[in-house]
């Protein structure tokens, strides 16, 4: 039976691999080594690859610190981060959301073998990720230290040990997100803080990693005698690494205890969490709700409650909003700085500053993509507005409004930062506010556009159609595109043109794709909509 | 109240909807019958605007859907045989966002969301999203949309199907209701015996084409709907 469990666990997992949603058929042999080849690269070529860089910039100063530990315990630990935060919510959602959990416990199967099936596919996710860091860490080792049986077998001990842990851990969080989501009543937003706050903490480590492995390295022997003081258990932890025993056998044993201890906890809860949905609690009714919009409000409305409804759509469509935020801070707080040195880099380029910034502040707009999947994400709801006496320029009108709220303002605010940097006079300031502000207009009309010519309204799966449909993908890189002409015809004419020449002059094809774009909306685009 | 004419749709190479014509007039409750596949849905959704089709006149209180589908959809509600409603929404919500789109006061919605709350018993989860509703509840949930802004004419899918037998009873009241106070109803059904008991007028499609339609008498004559529909659905 868990063979037979694990055997559809895959299938599920390596679904895309094999199975092409769009077209609605199996991948060609051919595709799916193609697939998989892909995965390959990008998992074990760049992000193993910069994990081996990281690994060989440490191990040398270390080893040679005679701290080999701290090697281990370092990259260890990144390892069960990684491990852990990649997989959590994959677990969350593959042990306590699975579609066919309510099907799976209607059968004679004992729950002990469900939850096992789905241990083996956390393990194995935890696995994977584990292993971009930790096998570029054992390679660089054994290339540094002399190859004996304890700096061989140790590695690969704290290898499995690590994958543990993270089996453990993701198990434990994704059980904690599960209890907290049945409670939590702002979810898209609560998903959307945290996923920003992990990106940002991403990052912030990234920008100041070089420091922190310059510190780690000069100061080998000072942290390492501080770790072993204070955090005695990390600095066991990486003593697996160097093929300690004691080390081994304790971390094993322990490691072993609490995974039984979770799995027993997990089966004992499974039902409970896997079969409850949002609490069914009865409220009392809120008659003052009733309040009356017009027919264009109610319609923006709904397009807004589509899109706080959820995470994925607010994280994938709409990173330009914060993207734009933080470019007007930065801009605000550091920007004369940085507006120096690059004025400085070309001096030949007398507009290079506002036409750089100008390009920067439409390239961040361009992140905002939300009237892209509006269309589809109509779906199986369609009929509602097909049959409701509402036109269907009014309904495309709400989903380009939507785009233009969400956009201008971010936009403006970040032009306005950046006019207080630059103090531009009067004529140049107003074309520097203006034509990022028709850029938005013409990104929102082009991605509109966009949804209306590659629909999707069969789709099964929300995220699928918001990260990786073609038209999406199109919204995207056709605005850098533009950038990149922006660029271009900058380098050619910028020399000999000031700022609000060359502005108008790449406004003048802007405005013309804007009145195209317009007009093909309300004619063409409304047609479209009506017959879908 | 609609008037039919005529009505083909076609899919590509198949013709879903052949020739089909009818008139329901005000009062009535007309009852649309037919096996899997032989056209009411695409009647229904032609009739409500959703669907275009390809010849043929629909007329609601004597305007053309084609030449005004607004004014149409203004004095009808559709609810389909699946209730796909945004998810996203409470039910409170989505019944303000029917209000607003039909223009419905605030004091006429407030009191008809709690009086038709009340009856089909949704008030104490009208503030929960429509993702946590039962099959059932969402069909409540569009019973009362459609029931939002009194329409003279309202169209349904298999209305029964997922309801308890009181909605289903609450329901059939309410029909008639519409239809004493000088509304129409067209609605398909599988149910004969519902059919039988609540319909003053019947038709019954097979393959997309009409093939016998009238008062409940004049379909059935002397034998049982049922009995009547199989004969039919045996000829060839």
């Amino acid at each position: 039976m868990l063979k037979t469990l694990i055997k559809k666990q895959f299938a599920e997992i390596f679904r895309t691999y094999f199975y092409d949603q769009r077209k609605n058929r199996a991948r060609s042999k051919g595709s799916v080594i193609a697939w998989f080849v892909f995965f390959i690269l990008i998992m074990g070529g760049v992000m193993g690859g910069l994990f081996a860089s990281l690994a060989a910039s440490i191990c040398g100063g270390l080893l040679a610190a005679n701290t080999a530990w701290l090697y281990f315990a370092v990259l260890g630990l990144l390892a069960v981060l990684l491990g852990v935060f990649a997989s959590v919510f994959n677990t969350y959602s593959g042990l306590y959301l699975a579609k066919d959990n309510d099907l799976l416990l209607s059968l004679p199967i004992p729950v002990r073998t469900i939850m096992a099936s789905r241990i083996v596919s956390v393990y194995l996710l935890g696995l994977m990720y584990a292993a971009v860091v930790f096998v570029p860490t054992m390679i660089v080792y054994w290339l540094h230290a002399p190859l004996t049986f304890f700096t061989v077998f140790g590695p690969l001990v704290m290898f499995a040990v690590i994958s543990v842990i993270v089996m453990i851990l993701s198990c434990g969080l994704g059980w904690v997100v599960a209890k907290i989501s049945l409670k939590l009543k702002n979810k898209s937003f609560v998903t959307v803080f945290v996923t920003l706050l992990f990106i940002a903490v991403y990052y912030f480590f990234y920008f100041k990693a070089t420091d922190l492995v310059r510190d780690l390295i000069a100061n080998a022997a000072e942290y390492g005698e501080k770790i072993r003081g204070s955090a005695y258990i990390v600095y066991l932890f990486g003593r697996i690494g160097e093929g300690d025993i004691p080390a081994m056998l304790i971390f094993t044993a322990a490691s072993a205890i609490v995974f039984l201890l979770v799995c027993w906890l997990l089966t004992r809860g499974f039902i409970d969490v896997a079969t409850a949905s949002v609490p069914a609690v009865k409220t009392r009714s809120r008659q003052k709700n009733e309040k009356r919009y017009s027919v264009p409000s109610s319609l923006l409305r709904r397009e807004f409650a589509r899109f706080t409804s959820s995470p994925n759509y607010m994280l994938n469509c709409a990173l330009g909003i914060i993207m734009l935020a933080a470019a007007g801070i930065l801009l605000l707080v550091k920007g004369t700085d940085i507006l120096e040195q690059i004025e400085n880099m070309m001096p030949e380029y007398p507009a290079l500053v506002p036409v750089l910034l100008c390009a920067l502040i439409c390239m961040l707009a361009s992140m905002n993509d939300m009237a892209t999947p509006s269309v589809s994400l109509e779906g199986r709801s369609l009929w509602i507005l097909q049959s409701l006496p509402v036109t269907a320029r009014q309904v495309l009108f709400a989903k380009l409004k939507m785009q233009l709220i969400l956009t201008a303002i971010p936009v403006l605010f970040a032009s306005v930062c950046a006019q207080i940097v630059l103090r531009l006079p009067v004529p140049e300031a107003i074309v520097f506010l203006a034509v990022p502000l028709l850029y938005t207009l013409f990104s929102a009309l082009y991605d509109l556009m966009l949804g209306l010519v590659m629909p999707n309204l069969t789709w099964t799966n929300e995220t699928v159609l918001i990260k990786q449909s073609g038209n999406i993908a199109l919204a995207l890189f056709s605005g850098w595109g533009y950038e990149l002409l922006v660029a271009v015809a900058f380098f050619i004419l910028g020399k000999s043109v000031g700022f609000v020449p060359f502005m108008t002059i790449v406004s003048v094809p802007l405005l013309a794709a804007v009145v195209l774009l317009y007009r093909w909306i309300c004619r063409k685009g409304t047609k479209i909509y009506q017959e879908l | 109240m609609l008037r039919i004419e005529y009505l083909t749709k076609t899919f590509g190479k198949k013709t879903a909807v052949n020739d089909l014509s009818l008139h329901i007039a005000p009062g009535e409750i007309y009852g649309f019958i037919g096996h899997n596949g032989a056209g009411k849905t695409t009647t229904l959704k032609s009739v409500v605007g959703i669907l275009q089709f390809d010849a043929g006149e629909v007329k609601i209180g004597g305007v053309s859907l084609r030449q005004d589908p607004i004014a149409c959809k203004k004095m009808l509600a559709y609810i389909p045989d699946n209730p796909d409603i945004y998810e996203f929404m409470t039910g409170r919500r989505y019944l303000n966002f029917i209000a607003d789109v039909f223009g419905v006061d605030e004091k006429t919605r407030r009191d008809r969301i709690r009086e038709y709350a009340d009856r089909f018993e949704l008030a104490g989860d009208l503030e929960q999203p429509v993702s946590a509703y039962s099959h059932g509840m969402k069909q409540k949930l569009a019973i009362i949309a459609a029931w939002m802004h009194e329409p003279r004419l309202i169209v349904m899918d298999e209305p029964f199907v997922g309801l308890d037998p009181k909605a289903s009873h609450l329901l059939k009241g309410m029909m008639r209701e519409v239809c004493d106070g000088g509304g129409a109803i067209f609605f398909s059904t599988h149910v004969l015996e519902v059919a039988e008991k609540l319909c003053d007028k019947v038709a019954i499609i097979k393959q997309g084409s009409l093939v016998r339609s009238g008062s409940m008498d004049e379909v059935r004559g002397d034998d049982s709907l049922e009995e009547v529909f199989l004969e039919l659905e045996a000829e060839e």
